[in-house]
């Protein structure tokens, strides 16, 4: 039998496409950086929106993600990308609530922008971030 | 008619040339890869051939279409008309210069073009990123006029083969500068980070294909800042690693917003550029730039910014 030349491509290709991203995998390339300060929170903030100067700022205890808050009220969410960082100001669509994982109280964010995931934060004052949040889409309940 | 596509037989180069930049990585700058953005960025190159395969069909045949009316005939050997390759390719380079201007002025193209940037990283991985719907939109208009001065269809589309086999190595991290001349003249890592940035000041520019002496010409040349770290990406960055969401985020919100839109300004999401929004409710590019610019503080004298007790600037 024999094979069409574009599959018997797209069959070598994707062989190919799985051994480079496994070699990759292999030699460890990648890293996973940390928001282990505000500077580096401050520093994320301003790649997601130009500008964006937080005034006050609740980062994850791991060093996952981090949120924010400038002097006009915004709040944006930062969470690590693969080994960057990606970040959206919350709006309407944003929701927040806290939930209960191995004996913390973890703050949970959902922004409500398509495939960008729920960021799980374990920040001081979760509570307090919640209601933030749900206050910026009209709801009070954290 | 020579039936020859150079991109092929440069796919076992490719692989090579990735993996010598990994190895580069894991000594130098293991950043520089994340595996599961590789494993998208080449998913997408896989993805675009076979796109290539099963909607490429239209572009040729409106390059046959009007080949039939062409300026100049080169005769039916034309393939043997050697001073017409090179003629033919520098045309061509002008032409993607164009297009790919225009894929990122216009949304209708950038929503096919925006897969190229959407990664976070810039490596050989990151060249492959290639779109899966280049031949939804207009880009092929851009080629006509090359057909119709009489170059045929079969010798532009190696030529562009070659175009984009130039293009695979200048995205790396791993060359810092090539030579003042070739610098000068063609387009080169250097220059291609500067088009793969998130940087305000860097937003638009470096448009060239093989030759950046386009962009020198038409005022979209903009040099590599030795001062600040170049951010690679897109303004909003995806924040995932869903390959259909990679490609076909940008239609969707395209197609959204253009559902949304007052009748009268349907057209301005189609056709605006990216950012544009008839409520002025969004940034542009243009925006974003003269934004950060406001927000530099006033230069006192030509070495402030070279003094740390004078303050320092925002990073573009």
């Amino acid at each position: 039998m024999e094979l069409p030349p574009l599959l018997l491509q797209t069959a070598g290709s994707l062989v190919a496409i799985l051994a480079l991203a496994g070699f990759a995998r292999w030699m460890k390339l990648g890293g996973t950086p940390l928001l282990t300060d505000d500077d580096g929170v401050r520093r994320a903030a301003g790649e997601v929106e130009g500008g964006f100067m937080p005034v006050s700022i609740a980062r994850d205890a791991r060093g996952l993600a981090a949120l924010a808050r400038d002097a006009q009220g915004r709040i944006m969410v930062i969470k690590r990308h693969g080994n960057r960082f990606a970040g959206r100001i919350l709006d309407e669509r944003a929701r927040a609530m806290l939930n209960k994982e191995l004996g913390e109280t973890l703050l949970v964010v959902m922004p409500g922008q398509t495939l960008f995931g729920a960021i799980h934060l374990d920040i001081d004052a979760p509570r307090a971030w919640a209601e933030a949040i749900n206050r910026v889409n009209g709801r009070q309940d954290a | 008619m020579p039936d020859f596509n150079p991109t092929q037989y440069a796919v076992p180069l490719f692989v090579i040339a990735v993996l010598a930049e990994m190895i580069w990585a894991r000594l130098r700058a293991p950043e520089a890869y994340e595996p599961k953005d590789t494993l998208v960025s080449l998913s997408f190159g896989l993805g675009s051939t076979i796109a290539g395969a099963l909607l490429g069909g239209f572009a040729l045949t409106l390059m046959f279409l009007a080949y039939d009316y062409r300026v100049f005939d080169f005769g039916p050997e034309w393939w043997a008309v050697w001073w017409a390759w090179p003629l033919c390719f520098g045309l061509d380079d002008f032409a993607y210069y164009w297009s790919h201007r225009a894929g990122h002025r216009i949304r209708w193209m950038w929503a096919a073009h925006v897969n190229h940037h959407s990664s976070q990283h810039y490596n050989l991985s990151t060249a492959l990123r290639q779109t899966w719907t280049g031949n939804l939109t207009i880009g092929i208009l851009f080629t006509l006029p090359v057909v119709v001065l009489g170059f045929h269809p079969a010798m532009i589309v190696i030529c562009g083969g070659f175009n984009l086999i130039y293009q695979f190595w200048i995205h790396t991290e791993a060359i810092d500068r090539m030579p003042r001349w070739f610098e000068a003249v063609m387009n080169t890592p250097s220059h291609h980070r500067v088009h793969h940035a998130t940087n305000p000041r860097y937003l638009d520019r470096n448009y060239a294909g093989v030759f950046i002496v386009w962009d020198r010409l038409f005022g979209t040349f903009e040099p590599e800042s030795r001062d600040e770290p170049i951010r690679y990406g897109i303004v909003k960055q995806l924040g995932s690693f869903n390959l259909l969401w990679a490609v076909f985020h940008e239609w969707i919100g395209m197609i959204a917003d253009i559902w949304r839109a007052p009748w009268r300004h349907k057209l301005g999401y189609l056709l605006r550029e990216p950012g544009w929004s008839h409520d002025g409710s969004r940034e542009t590019s243009d925006m974003i730039r003269e934004a950060w610019r406001a927000r530099q503080p006033p230069r006192q004298n030509p070495v402030s910014t070279e003094n740390p007790i004078a303050g320092g600037t925002e990073p573009a």
